[in-house]
């Protein structure tokens, strides 16, 4: 057993979490030995209103931390603090439910609160998790920008999943849906494939993986769908409808909605002007990251044309540029600048991502494509340490044209949640690579679709008609959903499709002549008034299908739109187009990962059989793969 | 937006700012359990060790001095109280098999060969003197320096390698044997 493999193995033992209890009571008295010792007594007194000023000025500075601790009297406080909230865009680490001198009492006791803690201990490997999370989740959010995000969720940073050092987002699966009450379905498509390769890495190990690693749309659409692409050309795609029965309930039927992206043909694609912003940070020297990392990069760098460009930045230590913009001609000094990176170094920081832009900025082709790469295991010290900042830096860039893609390696510290927000703001995809097959399958099988994006914001919204259907529910986009009304405002961002994508939704419906309504109709509702406005019963219709989407480099978005009804329904599962059934296969199992409740009796043996049938030809074993995750499920345990 | 560092964490800390000690908590909470956990192989006893760290942590923050990292310093307080720890505990050859007991418990029925071999590899750490365990769970563990595991073992560094390179006699030994 070599160093490495000793270093490896130290690090990628499975650690259980503590207990939440254990860590409670650990700072409960942590914290009563401070308060007892001489240290945390000596300056707890009240102090004057000249330290208020002074207190003023500092928080505004945003400058040296606050030394020592206030205690002002609530009334004081009062009196502040609707000017500290105005003028402290991020001094909340409280719910804005406190009750208001609690929150000046709390945000008074606090030392410089516009800074997020970073820790040098643990950037040795990572960032402290606790330290991500809370600057991420709680700590330093905008109490005065609160109000404004409130009720959008795709804005917040939503509470996240610690497995081992791996962070995910946490969320439920969608809800079933009424129609009398809520009739439109709106969501954000999404290209995604990183959960897929997160859950086949934790199958092939044997575990179980994590709940909320699971993305069901993110596994549905790993799979290429031969759907048809649109015999017009001026269209990027067009969606390919069926409804048929679901196969794990009776009661219900799915509605089935593809769409494929028009393939650009290699020669005449866009120039490239693409930056890899890579970590070499010390977690990163895994077999499974850099090493994996650069063969991947070695890989996408041959599949490139003559006129497409390559800049390397690297972060850890510090930031440096390792290649300047150099033609892809120029096939050796890629590669052997890509050769020579070292996994090393331990502090974070530097200018990463900033001079990783201001590379793609000063090679930028109002023409081509301009894409940022960053490759990392998680370890976000990029220079901009609150994920909000990072999160609003990249959708900026977006705005001038250039693209964020994220690749994430190796496991134990890979941060999902941060990755996910990153991309989907930064109009990019998230792909996450564990073996070198993967990093064939995202950069080169799909480098072109990853990297050419034939429509932007492309949005979903699904109208459903009250007379025959009852109930319904979205599989999966739990992450993505918009509000109605983001529908049609153009300025709200959506996911993209690259060149030749296909992309997959499905819903289950309960019609409203089935026994299996989940909801119980109202006893007070008034039929009649159905009928007076107007709604025709419009027999035959399950619902409306619209799509909006913008074509690469314009400003409004284009609408298709398409009923879906008896016309493209399928009596039996069997009769089914295979690739629908595989889509479904596939969401069966995301679901059954997830111990979604809408699964009953269906087993892992029933997705094996329907994905068995329904593979296809399969050119590259992704569906035989995934055949085999199925198998690995059943005898895998939970984590 | 220039973020807070340790030091002025610490210094705050130390003039007796609560939540700067709570932050202080929350950053290395993780870091603590985790080479505690490396070091025992029992979550339950790896919680306690956590807390008994920070507590003492508390107590000796006012003879913390800017001149030794706090990296080391900490690292330091979480060795020394696994290592009590380890000796009011019966012996060590419960660590051991506590830590396979507890890795096969998390998931029982299936163990793939890589899995084992990590288990393995534990077991035999925990086999090992206990001044090879510290150096090795420091040095490829924590991934650190040889001459930062000295510091916070308080020896020189060739000492590190020497005990490195025993231990890793050891442990390709006790490997060949099993393979």
């Amino acid at each position: 057993m070599n160093k490495d493999e000793i270093k490896h193995r130290l690090e990628s033992v499975e650690i259980p979490e503590p207990g939440q209890d254990a860590k409670e009571r650990a700072l409960k008295l942590t914290m009563a030995e401070f308060n007892r010792l001489p240290t945390g007594t000596d300056q707890k007194n009240i102090k004057g209103i000249s330290m208020v000023g002074r207190l003023i000025g500092k928080l505004l500075k945003g400058g040296p931390a606050m030394r020592k601790p206030l205690y002002i009297s609530a009334g004081l406080a009062m009196g502040f603090m609707a000017l500290i909230i105005v003028i402290i865009p991020r001094a909340g680490r409280f719910g804005s439910n406190l009750p208001a001198d609690m929150k000046v009492e709390s945000l008074l006791r606090s030392y410089s609160p516009a800074k997020a803690p970073q820790s040098k201990l643990t950037n040795h490997s990572a960032p402290s998790p606790v330290a991500a999370m809370r600057a991420g989740k709680q700590s330093y959010k905008d109490i005065a920008a609160a109000p404004m995000i409130k009720g959008s969720k795709r804005d917040g940073f939503q509470d996240q999943t610690y497995v081992g050092r791996d962070r995910f987002e946490n969320f439920k699966p969608n809800p079933v849906q009424l129609v009398s009450e809520a009739p439109v379905s709106t969501f954000s498509i999404d290209v995604d494939t990183a959960s897929y390769a997160f859950v086949r890495k934790a199958l092939n190990r044997g575990v179980l993986p994590p709940k909320h690693s699971v993305r069901i749309e993110e596994l549905i659409n790993y799979f290429d769908y031969a759907y048809p692409i649109p015999g017009d050309r001026n269209l990027p795609f067009k969606p390919t409808i069926s409804v048929f029965p679901t196969p794990w309930n009776p009661d219900t039927k799915i509605i089935h909605i593809g769409i494929k992206g028009l393939e650009i043909v290699p020669e005449k694609r866009p120039k490239a002007n693409l930056v890899f912003l890579i970590d070499v940070s010390g977690s990163m020297q895994n077999q499974d990251k850099l090493p994996l990392l650069k063969n991947a990069f070695r890989m996408l760098v041959e599949t490139l044309g003559s006129e497409d460009t390559v800049s390397i930045v690297v972060y850890a230590g510090a930031a440096g540029t390792v290649l300047e913009p150099t033609k892809a001609t120029e096939k050796g000094k890629i590669l052997s600048a890509l050769d020579a990176l070292r996994a090393g170094g331990s502090t974070a920081g530097g200018e990463g991502i900033r001079r990783a832009y201001d590379l793609a900025v000063a090679n930028y082709d109002p023409d081509g494509v301009n894409r940022v790469i960053l490759a990392t295991d998680g370890d976000f010290n990029v220079g901009i340490r609150n994920p909000e900042e990072l999160k609003g830096y990249v959708e900026r860039k977006r705005k001038t044209g250039i693209y964020l893609s994220v690749l994430g390696f190796g496991q134990g510290n890979y941060n999902d949640a941060l990755m996910q927000k990153l991309a989907q703001n930064g109009n990019g995809n998230a792909a996450y690579i564990d073996t070198l097959n993967e990093a064939r399958k995202v950069l080169v099988d799909e480098a072109v679709s990853t990297l050419f994006p034939i429509a932007n914001d492309v949005k979903i919204q699904v109208e459903f008609n009250p007379a025959e259907v009852a109930e319904y529910r979205l599989i999966g986009y739990e992450t993505r959903q918009l509000r109605r009304e983001d529908f049609n405002n153009d300025r709200v961002d959506a996911g993209d499709v690259g060149s030749g994508h296909s992309v997959t939704a499905l819903y289950e419906i309960t019609l409203v002549d089935s026994k299996g309504k989940l909801i119980d109709e109202l006893r007070y509702s008034d039929d009649e008034t159905a009928d007076k406005s107007g709604t025709a019963k419009r027999s035959g219709e399950y619902a409306f299908l619209k799509i909006r989407y913008k074509i690469p480099g314009t400003q409004a978005s284009n609408l298709i739109t398409e009923p879906i009804g008896t016309a493209v329904e399928y009596s039996s599962f069997s009769k089914v187009p295979s690739e629908a059934r595989f889509g479904s296969a596939v969401a069966a199992f995301g679901q059954l990962l997830r111990e979604d409740p809408f699964i009953k009796t269906f087993e892992y043996d029933d997705v094996i059989a329907i994905a068995n049938e329904s593979k296809g030809k399969d050119e590259f074993g992704y569906r035989a793969e995934f055949v085999n995750l199925v198998r690995l499920a059943k005898t895998a345990r939970s984590m | 937006m220039e973020p807070i560092d340790d030091m002025e964490l610490i210094d705050l800390a130390k003039s007796g700012n609560s939540r700067a000690m709570e932050d202080l908590f929350e950053t290395y909470y993780m870091t603590v359990y985790r080479l505690a956990y490396k070091w025992c192989g029992i979550k339950e006893d790896a919680e306690d060790i956590a807390q008994e760290v920070f507590i003492k942590l508390v107590k000796k923050l006012n003879t913390f001095s800017q001149k030794s990292s706090f990296k080391t310093w900490l690292y330091r307080i979480v060795i020394n109280t696994a290592k009590d720890f380890a000796r009011q505990r019966a012996t060590k050859w419960a660590y051991e098999s506590a830590f396979i007991h507890q890795q096969r418990s998390t998931n029982p029925g299936h163990i793939e060969k890589d899995r084992l071999i990590t288990i393995r590899l534990f077991a035999d750490i925990h086999k090992l003197p206990e001044k090879q365990k510290e150096a090795i769970l420091l040095v490829f563990g924590e991934g650190l320096s040889h001459k930062e595991a000295a510091q916070i073992i308080g020896c020189a560094e060739t000492t590190v390698s020497w005990r490195i390179h025993q231990a890793r006699k050891k442990l390709k030994k006790s490997h060949e044997l099993e393979i």
